[in-house]
């Protein structure tokens, strides 16, 4: 089953490529039915996974591909990676859905839409270190394609930035995975297998690895100060890439922190979590103080995504670090750390969708262009107004349940840490309420007079995430169950 | 949830309940029977105890539930907000009323969450909640270009505050594994500390104490009905609230007591004076609101919780009074100013409501807000002979602004009739409000006492006969000042500006605090452009000749970072082959070859050619991996 779920968007995407035949309004529904199929088949996945298993990953399905060196198609769900999956599959439906003007290219626009969902989901269900490398760099691929031409502005060198600086990372990430393959013995690129056996425990070249690994996630996190690709691919990016970008691929770092440093190499991530934490509270600071000085409306929010991954990887940082018998607090911060990866997906998501109307209706992300719109557009107004207050944390929506449970835990472990990552909570809040105020209040500048509400389309698109990000805010029991269960294991592993 | 969450969904509910074209009576009607119901359930779930709860996940539960200051509180709510919301369905202007009547009764929901919750979860959760929806209400005549900054300003102080309580949560986690309020009188050592830190900062934040004092004033940028919620019974009223509840919890700090006695004695002199020399109608009553809330954290910080709370409800009825016979009076002339009211003889009604409501606020006996104010200040004089001997100023002070207020507002010379005459549901309000004001007065009753005491277990503190002589003494020279003030007010005096707008606290907060914030916010992302990005670039050209190089390029340079590559690559390249005598020369001089060549190409590809090919790739690794799966 998860087989299918990665390969239907890819199966759809080279239909997309290849029948030429298809016009415009076709390939939109194929695209949105057929990225669709994974959330139904996730779904299904989550009705299946035992939340009260003992076993590390579940639903394990294993193909050999390159037998010497033991690398194979290895697919498998913990909770964590389930939660951050199931995300990203609503995110690309939400995308798929959200009308884009696609320059007379609308096969090959919904053919990288699907690819980027084939990739990234299968990279979040990936066991397999190189399939998980694979899936990696193919993100890159599809992301940069769908900057470089439907993005606007100097979207093609937005792109190459991204590209290249992604891929430095990348390439890092790739050493320091080979280290841990040659490590390994017998030598493997089984997950599973590595997590058990713990390969690289002291010394050098145990450091050397566990660095290649954190800065080849980190850029693609972004952590400060590798973060400066972020701003220009997202000002640049149509807005469903942006929402991609944001929600799926951002989450690849967080989630590849997890899996990979924390889970693989135990006792050298609670050497360095809290180098780790110390760099997570500066993204968090450093975001939110820069995300203020923005003009620019889709960069003020990517800076808020710097922020948010922030709290997240100071979250798994506590998860990791070293600490005696505080371990229902780090299990806390891992679960709220998961949880803000998924809340951040959709809230971001959505907050990257809503630019986009913008956009469409005045290829203008000056804020200070804006204002009054709230008569206007009302239900853009609302959307982007219950959007804002979850991105800053407002309890009853879903940001917040991630934040109080990172906050909470990590006060355990870190205390002053976790007391300056509380800055960042002030000024995010500051910076969505003028926002909000700059784009909706005052006066209505002659120039909109004419500017139209959302569509149907775009309603619908962001009303998918938006009932989600309300569901999880209030009744979020479903979902940090399901996520606790890996973390309990996890953080018991510790 | 059952029972007592009831009360909070119950009210919760009814947002856009109706058609925008709705009838000012029928919304009047339905809000006030939804808040009547309220009131019912809030009684019922006071005198029934009961609790309820919904599980958030393995370590997080919102727990609900009465006992007996949250009960107490719960009802207060509910009753100050019926005729509020009430006249506000008949009295506002036209433009979006049913948003602002709907959120006015969420509002009350969400108080009703914060004020019976059990843990600091739930805690936590109303107590953002609140701010909420003081934002949307204050910024409800949005298209006003000062109001939306002015909801934001009292959103991020009252925030400022408000993560103290997220600290006080963590601290109670870390030291018990639990986040029941309760359970804060295990905290020991630094957690303890930091705990009532975060408490007071938040509760300081909310009840518009210093320094956060002046986001009440903002707040009033809100409609009258607006501020009348909010001070009487919700936003304001949670911060002295929460104190009551949890200091007997947090003694063993040691500081905490002389703490608050210090703030609210600071709040409530600078109040005073600021309210005296306000020649806004409703700043006055906003700067009046903090020094009440002053003297009642005097009373919570000399260990008399009890009082705090007697006072809240007494102020909680006479300061809604007055912001409704406030806004009666703004509607009567069209201003805002205190010095254009002078209305005479001409809402008789308004003006006889406007003086119980002041001279509760005065603190003149036999009304119930004397009675409770008198013994604030005892319970200040029980802590310290200064601390008393600065209360009975202060109750001083509230009356010279008490009578200021009426006789500016009510007194003859006003030249114009009225424009506006209160409605009948307006009329009613105002009398129930007054009613409530005159019924605490029974107070004064030794045989009430002895009931309220049984509602709240705790003691009374006992004035000495000096106190009560000097206290009534001071509200009689303030009263007669206040006459004085008011019979000065057009001529304008020195500083009196200054003074009033908190002796110029917020000038200073904005010169020290917000401008330097605004500054180096909008610096950072100069910096952040130019120089993080260049050293990150630097970074890519893995080198310092690579980062002067990326230094000089500017943004017309497309592809800095490929360039980068290449040029570091080249000088690594020529930096090795000096040292080519060991004998790797042409193993780097390879590389940087490859290196830069394969920048180049990356550059040189156009978009649409290397989108074919790496789709190929892509596409073949996939199928690739399709194939085997499916070949087993």
């Amino acid at each position: 089953m998860l087989t299918a779920i990665v390969l239907v968007p890819f199966v759809g995407a080279v239909a997309l490529m290849v029948r030429r035949d298809w016009d415009e309004r076709m390939a939109r529904t194929i695209a949105i039915a057929t990225s669709a199929i994974p959330l139904v088949l996730l779904a299904a996945v989550w009705v299946r996974f035992d939340t009260g298993s003992r076993n590390r990953f579940q639903l394990v399905e294993e193909v050999s591909w390159i037998p010497t060196l033991d690398a194979g198609w290895r697919l498998g769900v913990d909770g964590i990676s389930l939660a951050v999956a199931s995300m990203s599959a609503v995110v690309f439906v939400a995308a798929a859905c959200f009308p884009v003007d696609t320059r007379g290219r609308a096969r090959q626009y919904y053919s990288w839409i699907l690819f980027l969902e084939a990739v990234s989901i299968g990279l979040f269900l990936s066991l397999d270190l190189l399939l998980f490398y694979v899936f990696f760099d193919l993100n890159l691929v599809g992301m940069y394609f769908l900057i470089g031409r439907w993005g606007h502005s100097e979207a093609r060198r937005a792109a190459l930035k991204f590209f290249v600086f992604t891929l430095t990372g990348s390439l890092a990430m790739l050493l320091a995975i080979l280290g841990l393959f040659l490590a390994s013995e017998p030598r493997t690129f089984d997950m599973a297998a590595i997590i058990d056996s713990q390969p690289l425990v002291s010394g050098a070249a145990a450091t050397a690895v566990f660095f290649g690994l954190v800065f080849g996630l980190a850029v693609k996190t972004p952590l400060v100060p590798v973060h400066t690709w972020l701003p220009p691919a997202h000002v640049d990016a149509p807005a469903p890439g942006s929402a991609i970008l944001a929600a799926v691929l951002l989450k690849m770092g967080t989630y590849g922190l997890v899996r990979l440093p924390l889970q693989m190499m135990r006792e050298t991530f609670q050497r360095y979590a809290v180098v780790l934490a110390i760099v997570a509270v500066v993204s968090v600071v450093y975001g939110a103080l820069v995300a203020f000085g923005q003009r620019n409306l889709k960069a003020r929010i990517a800076y808020t995504s710097i922020n948010h991954m922030g709290y997240t990887v100071l979250g798994i940082a506590a998860a990791g670090a070293l600490a005696s018998g505080e371990e229902s607090a780090r299990r806390l911060a891992l679960t709220g750390a998961t949880l803000e990866m998924v809340a951040h997906g959709l809230i971001t998501g959505a907050l990257f969708l809503v630019s986009g109307a913008f956009w469409s209706r005045g290829e203008e992300y000056d804020l200070d262009a804006y204002g009054g719109l709230a008569g206007r557009a009302p239900v853009l107004a609302a959307a982007t107004s219950l959007a804002a207050f979850a991105s800053l944390g407002l309890p009853g929506l879903a940001g917040f349940v991630a934040e109080f449970q990172i906050f909470v835990g990590t006060l355990s472990v870190y205390p002053v840490l976790a007391a300056l990552a509380l800055i960042g909570v002030l000024v995010t809040a500051a910076l969505f309420l003028q926002m909000l105020q700059m784009l909706f209040f005052g006066g209505l500048p002659r120039r909109w007079a004419r500017f139209r509400d959302l569509t149907g389309a775009e309603i619908v698109a962001l009303a998918l995430l938006l009932v989600l990000v309300v569901v999880i805010g209030v009744y979020p029991s479903w979902v940090i169950d399901l996520i606790d269960a890996s973390s309990r294991l996890l953080v018991a592993a510790m | 949830m059952p029972v007592a969450g009831g009360a909070a969904l119950w009210s919760l509910q009814p947002l856009r309940s109706g058609r925008p074209p709705i009838k000012r009576p029928i919304l009047a009607t339905l809000s006030a029977a939804m808040l009547a119901a309220t009131i019912a359930l809030a009684v019922w779930s006071a005198f029934a105890p009961s609790s309820s709860s919904l599980r958030w996940g393995p370590h997080l539960t919102l727990t609900m539930g009465a006992d007996d200051l949250s009960r107490i509180v719960s009802v207060l709510v509910a009753v100050i907000a019926l005729p509020i919301v009430a006249w506000a369905a008949v009295h506002e202007a036209e433009e979006g009323l049913l948003r602002l009547v709907s959120l006015l009764v969420a509002f009350v929901g969400a108080m009703q969450l914060l004020a019976l919750s059990r843990d600091l979860l739930t805690l936590f959760v109303g107590w953002e909640l609140v701010s909420f929806f003081s934002w949307a209400l204050i910024a409800h005549r949005w298209r006003e270009s000062d109001v939306p900054a002015a909801a934001a300003h009292a959103f991020n102080a009252t925030r400022a505050g408000g993560v103290g309580l997220l600290v006080a949560a963590g601290a109670v986690f870390t030291q018990t594994g639990s986040l029941q309020i309760s359970r804060l009188s295990e905290l020991e050592g630094a957690w303890l500390h930091a705990a009532a830190a975060g408490i007071i900062a938040a509760a300081a934040a909310k009840s518009a104490q210093l320094p956060f004092a002046p986001w009440l004033y903002s707040a009033m940028a809100g409609p009258t009905s607006v501020s009348a919620l909010l001070h009487a019974a919700t936003m304001v009223a949670a911060g002295a609230y929460l104190l009551a509840r949890v200091l007997p919890l947090l003694e063993p700090a040691g500081w905490v007591g002389p703490a608050l006695m210090a703030i609210g004695l600071a709040t409530a002199l600078v109040g005073g004076a600021a309210a005296s020399f306000q020649t806004h109608i409703k700043k006055l009553l906003a700067a009046s609101t903090s020094a009440h809330y002053g003297l009642m954290l005097v009373a919570i910080g000399a260990g008399f919780s009890q009082t705090a709370v007697a006072h809240l409800v007494s102020h909680a009825a006479f300061k809604a009074l007055l912001f409704l016979v406030a806004g009666a009076a703004i509607a009567a002339v069209g201003s805002e100013q205190l010095s254009r009211m002078r209305l005479g003889g001409t809402l008789p009604v308004v003006a006889a409501v406007g003086l119980v409501g002041a001279l509760a606020t005065a603190g003149v006996p036999p009304l119930g807000g004397a009675w409770t104010k008198e013994r604030a200040v005892a319970a200040a004089a029980h802590a310290s002979l200064w601390a008393g001997a600065l209360g009975i100023v202060a109750g001083g002070l509230s009356a010279l602004y008490s009578s200021r207020f009426y006789f500016l507002v009510f007194g003859r010379g006003g030249t114009s009739r009225p424009r506006l005459r209160p409605r009948r549901v307006e009329v009613a309000s105002l009398g129930l409000l007054a009613a409530i004001s005159l019924g605490l007065g029974a107070l004064w009753l030794p045989i009430v006492q002895r009931e309220a005491s049984d509602l709240v277990p705790g003691t009374w503190p006992s004035p000495a006969v000096w106190e009560t002589v000097a206290s009534l003494v001071a509200v009689a020279a303030g009263l007669a000042a206040g006459a004085w003030f008011a019979s000065l007010a057009g001529s304008s005096i020195p500083f009196t500006e200054r003074v009033a707008d908190w002796f110029g606290l917020p000038a200073v907060v904005d010169r020290w605090l917000v401008t330097p914030f605004v500054s180096l916010c909008t610096r950072l992302s100069v910096i952040d452009d130019r120089v993080v990005d260049a050293g990150a670039r630097g970074i890519a050209g893995m080198g310092l000749a690579a980062s002067g190089f990326l230094a000089r390029s500017d943004r017309r340079v497309v592809d800095a970072g490929v360039r980068g590559v290449a040029a570091a690559a080249q000088w690594l390249a020529r930096v090795f082959s000096r040292f080519g005598e060991l004998g790797f020369d042409g193993l780097v001089e390879g590389t940087a070859r490859a290196v830069g060549a394969a920048a180049t190409r990356v550059r040189a590809v156009a978009p649409a050619a290397a989108h074919r090919s790496y789709l190929v790739v892509g596409a073949g690794i996939l199928v690739l991996i399709a194939v085997s799966a499916v070949w087993r």
